[in-house]
């Protein structure tokens, strides 16, 4: 098949395929570079030209108009010969560029930009953009100024300004900008901050243990001159430390909320911290703690029966979506927050007793100072009563004559009466009625009327009030089931395990050659006897792009892309306007040609090695000559993906290009050659491309 | 002049041709019928290898057909001139250019195809439209620009592959005609596959039947439309009584 270009066609081919590639390669770079050049413009405009500007203020934009007389006013008093540029609002904040005339680029200056521009109404930060310049980012406090000495003594660098947590180096000229670098990184690579961190709940003392810690480095005698020091510090993200604290608390609270849990574990089972255990009822729960016999666990799925006792179920090891292992031990569940639930509803059922208590008590006491009334008034008519009563007895004595059994029966039986009467009220040994008169009436309604305010204090206590308040409380309880304080629990669990608290972090600076931290862990955990903490390496500081290196390595790669994206459709849009017309040619010449062989011999289609090899060829070489970059399409994937491309026209060529096979066949019985059918007959009326194109030169009809 | 012996052609599992044998001589015109997909256009096709037969020997002029490279089947090419059923005009060219861009890609001087191409196509009536392009005229004139291209080099050999098979009953007398013109005034061979019995009658010194890819009768026109011999040639004399 491949004959039929033997004639010349092949060298129409191949011109073709160079300039496809150039023009593709052009093409792709041209658009590319049409897009770097927009953006870069654009961002020149947004930021400003290189070394234009020194820093950027942040005001809030309600304060821009303020803002910017006060710029204008400091800039004319302090720094003749500003410039200011009012840039982007973002998110209610306005940005002004201010740059400093040279003489002004001063270290002096730059570290005090608060003091020349804190008082800007609205002004709410600043960010250095000092250029040229190398931004170190992190600098450990601890070697600061040491750091800051050291590069400021290097050939290229003015001076190196402290702004927050970076350093930023201010250079003498651009061009060395590549090779302070190279030498910042290397004072960097001197340094090493070698880090302890001990788990969560280890209170440590890091003045104390960090000085054993450095006992423990020396001792190492670890080849190589070093110097060690204690450099752990409080300086170092506070925010973060105050919101890890918050989560501790947090969990912790949680922890408490959720159900304990308490395996009582077999001998045979060994339970280890992490493992799930499934229960009769089908919750799940998660060992979280071994202590010897007492193994504590927690719910991770279902919640248990709401009750303030005490649960007892027996637990399986859990094998997974409803598969259970063996049996081992039993596993009570004590939920607290049952209890304090059931608690709250009985205090409140208490409070509305109480109410009901206060009314009934004022109630009785004022009944009994009604009583109390009514039993002086008794009291008085017993009194008369016994008069009356001696009266007649003397009256029965005096005359025993006119005494009847009736009377004296009366005698003895007013008698008894009044005894027991008075016995009954106050059994003070005295005579009845006088212990009864000496009873202090007074001081008794005095001490009921006190009971009575208090009982009316009581009822002035807003009750209701409390109730309220009460329920509240309760019905604020989380609602929160125990798988899911489980899973917050874990949650937050997963995050601080990678987290540290204040003062359960020892960091070290070691100057000179780096020492390997995985190789001491074992050594510190062993020395300092604690198997827990954990040893990281960390850099003093990082050399960082400046923000507009930064933008523009973006840039630079969203052009790589862009090539590349380019490239791709150029080499699929030249495959159906180009190769198609051939391939479809070659298909018409191979159907009337001799019969294909059968088998693997017909599977093996030339047609399947021309166009995978076109296709590879023209999309690797236009990418290559583009120099495009799309992440993850590695060369051999870009050659591949022309192979397939190449091979799907081929295969599809009809359909993109149909040849006209009476046109093909009459020039064939005419007797032109393949070139001249190619130039004269399938390649004119083909679609409009680059061969098409080429073809005009050749072409003679 | 042509000597086709043994042709065997299939196109996958159908035999289109099955063992054709053929003799033409030179200055002969001969005839070839057959019902629809007998295989006479593969066989006039294999002659100058527009189709590739899968056996048998063809010997053109001397020259063994099936044995030569490329160009010098493009030369052999030349010397045979080929009339399609469908015209196979160029589209994009116009008439005249239509029948001369093989000339002057086969090296001749431009002056000298033109005016050749212009007495070609007087000969065949089409004197006034050699500016015009295939689609603005009529399916005679488009077969009567065919047959002018297949005449202007002179061939030694005219295949016809049923040059009115697409034209209008109207139409079709006007390309007989100029056929019957040539058949009468030159001295070349015609080998004509048609389904116009008188036509084939009256121009034809031999008539060749075929049927499902092989020669089934041959003889001259007097003799096999009178006493055919074939179920084919017994159908071609039925349409000659009508
Ligand atoms: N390219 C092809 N692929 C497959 N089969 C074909 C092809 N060309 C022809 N055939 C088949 O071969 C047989 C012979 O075809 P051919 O065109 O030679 O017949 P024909 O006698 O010219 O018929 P017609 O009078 O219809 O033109 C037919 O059955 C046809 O379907
Ligand atoms: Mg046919």
């Amino acid at each position: 098949m491949l004959v039929f270009f033997r004639d010349g066609f092949y060298k129409d081919l191949i011109i073709l395929l160079i300039i496809t590639v150039i023009v593709g390669a052009v093409f792709s770079q041209g658009i590319a570079w049409a897009i770097d050049t927009y953006f870069g413009d654009t961002l020149d405009g947004m930021i400003g030209e290189y070394g234009e500007y020194d820093v950027i203020l942040h005001i809030r934009e309600e304060a821009k108009e303020a803002a910017m007389r006060e710029l204008d006013r400091i800039g004319q008093e302090s720094f003749p010969g500003y410039r200011i540029k009012e840039s982007l609002t973002i998110a209610g904040q306005a940005n002004f560029f201010f740059g400093f005339p040279a003489e002004h680029r001063t270290k002096e200056v730059l570290e005090a930009i608060t003091s020349y521009f804190g008082a800007v109404p609205g002004i709410s930060g600043y960010t250095l953009m000092v250029e040229p310049s190398v931004l170190i980012r992190g600098v450990h406090p601890a070697v600061r100024e040491d750091l800051r000495e050291q590069i400021e003594g290097l050939e290229g660098v003015r001076f190196a300004v402290k702004d927050g947590g970076n350093l930023v180096v201010v250079l003498s000229h651009e061009d060395r900008i590549d090779t302070v670098t190279g030498a910042v990184e290397s004072i960097l690579q001197q340094y090493q901050i070698l880090e302890l961190r001990f788990p969560m709940g280890f209170e440590v003392d890091t003045q104390e243990v960090g000085n054993q810690a450095l006992k423990v480095l020396r001792a190492q005698g670890l080849s190589g001159d070093r110097s060690y020091t204690n450099v752990t510090s409080a300086e170092y993200g506070e925010d973060l430390d105050a919101f890890l604290k918050a989560l501790v608390e947090m969990r912790d609270f949680l922890g408490s909320y959720a159900s304990q849990v308490r395996i009582s574990p077999e001998p045979s089972a060994r339970l280890g911290v992490g493992e799930l255990i499934i229960l009769e009822d089908g919750l799940i729960i998660e060992v979280t703690g071994v202590y010897g016999d007492l193994v504590e666990a927690m719910i991770v799925e279902g919640s248990p029966v709401q009750s303030t006792d005490k649960i007892v179920q027996r637990g399986y090891r859990f094998l997974g979506e409803g598969e259970r292992g063996e049996w081992i031990g039993n596993v009570e569940i004590e939920n607290e927050r049952y209890r304090l639930a059931y608690a709250v509803d009985e205090s409140l059922r208490l409070l509305e007793e109480l109410e009901e208590l206060s009314i009934q008590a004022s109630n009785a006491v004022d009944n009994a100072e009604a009583v109390l009334i009514t039993f002086q008034e008794a009291l008085m008519q017993l009194e008369v009563l016994q008069v009356q009563m001696r009266q007649l007895n003397e009256g029965i004595a005096g005359d025993g004559i006119n005494s009847s059994g009736e009377q004296f029966l009366l005698t003895i039986l007013l008698n008894g009466l009044f005894q027991t009467l008075a016995q009954g009220v106050i059994n003070t040994g005295e005579e009845p009625l006088d212990s009864l008169q000496n009873l202090d009436l007074e001081a008794m309604r005095k001490s009921l009327s006190g009971i009575s305010e208090q009982i009316g204090n009581v009822q002035e206590t807003d009750v209701a009030a409390i109730i309220e308040q009460i329920g509240f409380v309760r019905d604020t309880l989380p609602n929160l089931n125990d798988a899911e304080i489980g899973q917050s629990i874990r949650l937050i669990n997963t995050y601080l395990g990678g987290q540290v608290i204040p003062g359960e972090r020892i960091q070290l600076l070691i100057q000179g050659k780096a020492v390997d931290e995985k190789m001491l862990e074992g050594v510190f955990q062993r020395e300092l006897d604690n198997p827990y903490l954990h040893t990281y390496s960390t850099s003093v500081g990082m050399v960082t792009p400046d923000a507009r290196g930064e933008l523009f390595r973006i840039l630079k790669e969203v052009r790589s892309i862009v090539a590349g994206m380019l490239a791709i459709i150029f080499t699929i849009i030249v495959l159906v306007l180009d190769h198609a017309t051939i391939f479809s040619t070659l298909k018409y010449v191979r159907a009337s040609g001799k019969p294909v062989r059968k088998g693997l011999a017909g599977l093996l289609n030339p047609l399947i090695f021309l166009g995978g090899a076109l296709g590879s060829l023209i999309l690797t070489s236009v990418y290559y000559l583009a120099r495009s970059e799309i992440p993850f399409f590695s060369l051999p994937l870009i050659v591949l993906l022309g192979f397939g491309l190449g091979v799907l026209i081929a295969f599809m060529a009809e359909r993109f290009s149909p040849v006209n096979s009476m046109e093909l066949m009459a020039a064939q019985s005419l007797g032109l050659s393949n070139v001249q059918i190619m130039r004269e007959v399938v390649i004119p009326p083909s679609r409009p491309g680059l061969l098409n194109l080429l073809n005009r030169f050749k072409q003679q009809f | 002049m042509l000597e086709i012996k043994n042709l065997h052609k299939s196109y996958g599992q159908h035999i289109a041709l099955d063992g054709v044998n053929l003799q033409v001589n030179k200055g002969e015109t001969v005839v070839i019928m057959g019902p629809s997909g007998c295989g006479k256009s593969t066989l006039i096709r294999c002659v100058n290898r527009l189709t590739e037969p899968d056996g048998g020997t063809i010997r053109l002029g001397g020259i063994d057909v099936l044995s030569l490279g490329n160009s010098e089947l493009q030369d052999l090419r030349r010397k045979v001139g080929f009339v399609f059923q469908q015209f196979n005009l160029i589209g994009r060219l116009t008439v005249l250019e239509n029948v001369v861009f093989h000339l002057v890609l086969g090296g001749m001087d431009r002056d000298e195809a033109w005016a050749r191409g212009r007495s070609v196509l007087a000969r065949v009536g089409l004197k006034a439209a050699e500016e015009r392009r295939p689609h603005e005229l009529s399916g005679g004139q488009q077969q009567r620009v065919g047959i002018a291209r297949a005449l202007v080099t002179n061939p030694e050999i005219m295949l016809w592959d049923e040059p009115t098979a697409s034209l209008d009953p109207i139409l079709v007398g006007e390309v007989l005609e100029v056929m019957e013109e040539l058949v009468k005034t030159t001295a070349t061979t015609m080998v004509i596959v048609t389904h116009e019995v008188s036509f084939a009658r009256k121009v034809a010194q031999r008539i060749v039947f075929m049927d499902q890819g092989r020669v089934v009768e041959e003889g001259v026109p007097g003799d096999v439309f009178a006493r055919p011999s074939s179920e084919v040639g017994r159908l071609y004399r039925k349409l000659l009584v009508n």
